[in-house]
């Protein structure tokens, strides 16, 4: 019954692992040839591996783990999910209903324990409960702000029979979408951003989420507005475009953040305004007289800046809205436009070269150079993760992928697979650090069992270099537990699990090594071992607001 | 300390997880629960909270907004600095002796006893906290209080 109730969701994939819960799922599975069953090599890959996959289709990514450490395994990739508002469908077996609450072998509050990570969860104690909860939970995961949704089925409700029911049509009183644009709103936020001397406009994942691009360049180019993006909103806006702004945020480019600190009027899209885009709250856009906040969560107006304008709405059809009323322009326009260009020929991204070592910019220079605007991108979490956000040169969206919300160390090779799964004619490549690669690394048992195509760039730093970094800028020099030794030869460990491998040491050797990887078919990783000294720039220190941001010394 | 105080009521589906979802997202967003009560409410499978909260650092609209994400909760209205009804219950057991200040306070007897007498009061907050002091001077025995239940008035 619930294996039909996904067919007739229109599932492709399933990532999932068996258990003494969910036997009764597996049992039927072989029954439904049309579910494409992965099996992972831990539950908190099948969860990263939906994530990717729904990343870069648009469609919910589906799991299956078994009751107690199964399901609490998937956690960590509902909570990463969750912070990005990435549609998931998570189903997990739970003990029969006659001993729920008696501490059953494997029996866990499982719905107790993702609340606060899901943006919704059933317990499904009787068989007259699934088919609609089923297609409430696809509902519920891909409209609005998109999300995870969890389903605990009690293992005898997934044995019991019952008459097959298609749902009735969906029927959730307290499920509300924010649909229409305050047309009002629109307007006034529209003549806000024709008449600021100095505006920006921010666009996140909401952009990305709403397929609402073109809206945002037109808007951009109409209002002649310089924009940047977030970390999760890269692409949404071409970063070759005269007007792009790059990334911002704590991290951010520093003709960014000169932008956003100077701006008198700031439009923010689909985006969350978190701590890591303003840094220093209270010193973030301080000249901004109107904050403008379009997004599609009415929770989010206020949460963390109190925009003047707010429009609760979907980014593209609020965008929509607003660019007919983009009448004559600030005349001080022109100045701002020189102003944004010459900070930008200040503060370029720049790193330097002068050790001899391997400087990661120069492979992701070199990656991006091959991936000429069409291969997907999926970052780890840490220094790589920046590096790959700051050297994309990508003019579309929705191909750069990340754990933005939750910085999930381990997320890249489970989604980027995930991601492979979805898009099997799009080029994949994973960019990791050492150590949030080995967090997951038992998944390269997919990547070769299903000859997945992904290349594995891992810059290997032998440290948490992220954590080295800070400790060094700002936690007094002290380097404590962040070297990593007696870490496997990656080489020997991708040729273990049955994929070829090399190592690159030298920026000579870069090219060839790419060349090898994109001749394999099939798997490949790339240990580059960086310099170990490599940082992130620019910086802004803990504490501090945008405009203190560190730059890279000049080479 | 009150004007961090925000005064809801919510109508929420009647199903298990409801007030686990609740409480579990004033929890997270740093808000803190200073009254509650529960009740069915006039529509079969739903029931009425009213809530009073403290939004901390919050924006005092976060909460309604909060709250209005769970997709158990259909309807939330803030009373907040509406003109309305609220009432509050206390139900005690004093010694029959110092009946008569409470009396005179309005208190009603429920129930009489060899260890006490029982009685009852319901007011506004204030109201009640006042009876609850003049309670702890008349050597109690046993007390307990409700949380609020709130309608606006009409006009
Ligand atoms: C699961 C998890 N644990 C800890 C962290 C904290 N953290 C953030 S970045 C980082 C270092 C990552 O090191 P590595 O994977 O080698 O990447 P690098 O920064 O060197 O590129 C750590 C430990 C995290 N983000 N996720």
């Amino acid at each position: 019954m619930i294996l039909e109730a996904l067919e007739r969701e229109g599932v492709e994939y399933i990532f999932g692992y068996p258990g003494g819960a969910n036997l009764p799922l597996y049992q039927h599975l072989p029954e439904h040839p049309k579910l494409k069953h992965i099996l992972v090599r831990h539950e908190q890959g099948a969860a990263h591996m939906a994530d990717g996959y729904a990343r870069a289709s648009g469609r919910p990514g589906v799991v299956f783990a078994t009751s107690g450490p199964g399901a609490l395994n998937l956690v960590t990739g509902l909570c990463t999910a969750y912070m990005d508002s990435v549609p998931m469908v998570a189903i997990t077996g739970q003990v029969p209903s006659t001993v729920v609450g008696r501490d059953a072998f494997q029996e866990s509050d499982v719905i107790g324990a993702t609340s606060s990570v899901t943006k919704h969860s059933y317990l499904v104690t009787r068989i007259d409960q699934l088919p609609r909860v089923i297609h409430e939970a696809f509902h519920i995961a891909t409209t609005g702000r998109p999300g995870p949704v969890l389903v605990d089925i009690c293992r005898d409700v997934q044995q019991a029979d019952a008459e097959r029911v298609t749902p009735e049509r969906l029927a959730i009183p307290g499920y509300r979408l924010n649909g229409h644009v305050d047309l009002e709103g629109a307007r006034q936020a529209a003549e806000a951003l024709a008449g600021a001397e100095r505006p920006v406009i921010l666009a996140g994942h909401g952009v990305i989420l709403s397929h609402a691009e073109h809206q945002l360049q037109e808007l951009a180019e109409a209002a002649a507005a310089p924009t940047g993006t977030t970390l999760l909103g890269i692409g949404a806006f071409p970063v070759k475009h005269p007007l792009s702004l790059h990334m911002t945020g704590f991290m951010g480019t520093g003709w960014n953040l000169k932008a956003v600190q100077n701006a008198d009027v700031l439009m923010m899209v689909g985006m969350r305004v978190d701590d890591r885009v303003t840094a220093k709250l209270a010193g973030f856009a301080p000249k901004v007289k109107t904050f403008i906040h379009v997004d599609i969560d009415g929770s989010e107006m206020g949460k963390n800046v109190r925009p003047q304008i707010e429009l609760v709405a979907d980014a593209k059809q609020a965008m929509a809205a607003m660019l007919p009323h983009i009448g004559e322009l600030n005349p001080g326009r022109a100045a701002w436009l020189t102003q944004i260009d010459a900070w930008r020929e200040e503060h370029p991204l720049r790193f330097k070269r002068s050790n001899g070592r391997l400087q990661p910019q120069d492979v992701l220079i070199d990656m991006y150079r091959r991936a000429r605007s069409e291969a997907i991108v999926v970052a780890d979490v840490g220094q790589n993760q920046i590096w790959a956000a700051l050297w994309w040169n990508y003019d579309r969206p929705g191909l750069f992928i990340n754990s933005g919300g939750a910085g999930t160390m381990g997320y890249a090779l489970p989604a980027a697979l995930g991601a492979k799964f979805a898009r099997p004619d799009v080029p994949v490549w994973c960019v990791a650090g050492e150590g949030g690669f080995v967090m997951t690394a038992q998944e390269l048992s997919v990547a070769v069992e299903h000859q997945l195509d992904v290349k594995i760039v891992l810059l290997n730093n032998f440290s948490l270099g992220m954590v080295r970094q800070f400790q060094d800028d700002f936690y007094g020099g002290v380097r404590s537990q962040v070297e990593l030794t007696h870490m496997p030869d990656f080489v020997k460990l991708s040729e273990a699990y049955g994929m070829p491998a090399t190592r690159v040491e030298r920026f000579e050797d870069i090219a060839p090594a790419f060349d090898a990887a994109e001749r394999t078919k099939g798997p490949f990783l790339i240990d580059f071992r960086i310099d170990p000294e490599a940082n992130v720039y620019p910086i802004v220190p803990i504490g501090k607001t945008l405009n203190e941001f560190w730059e890279a010394p000049e080479s | 300390m009150s004007g961090q105080i925000r005064i809801l009521s919510v109508e929420v589906e009647d199903a298990p997880n409801t007030l686990t979802k609740i409480s579990g997202a004033i929890r997270r967003r740093g808000f803190h629960v200073r009254g509650i009560s529960v009740g069915p409410s006039r529509e079969p499978g739903r029931f009425r909270l009213t809530l009073q909260v403290d939004h901390g650092h919050a924006e005092a609209d976060q909460v309604r907004k909060q709250l209005e994400r769970l997709v158990e909760v259909l309807e939330v209205t803030d009373l907040t600095g509406d003109e309305v009804h609220s009432r509050e219950l206390v139900v005690a057991k004093v010694s029959a002796s110092e009946l008569e200040a409470l009396l005179r306070r309005g208190a009603k007897v429920i129930s009489t006893a060899a260890d006490g007498t029982t009685v009852e009061f319901s007011g506004e907050r204030d109201e009640v906290g006042a009876f609850v002091d003049e309670l702890a001077l008349h050597g109690i025995v046993d007390v307990a209080r409700s949380g609020p239940v709130v309608m606006r008035r009409t006009q």
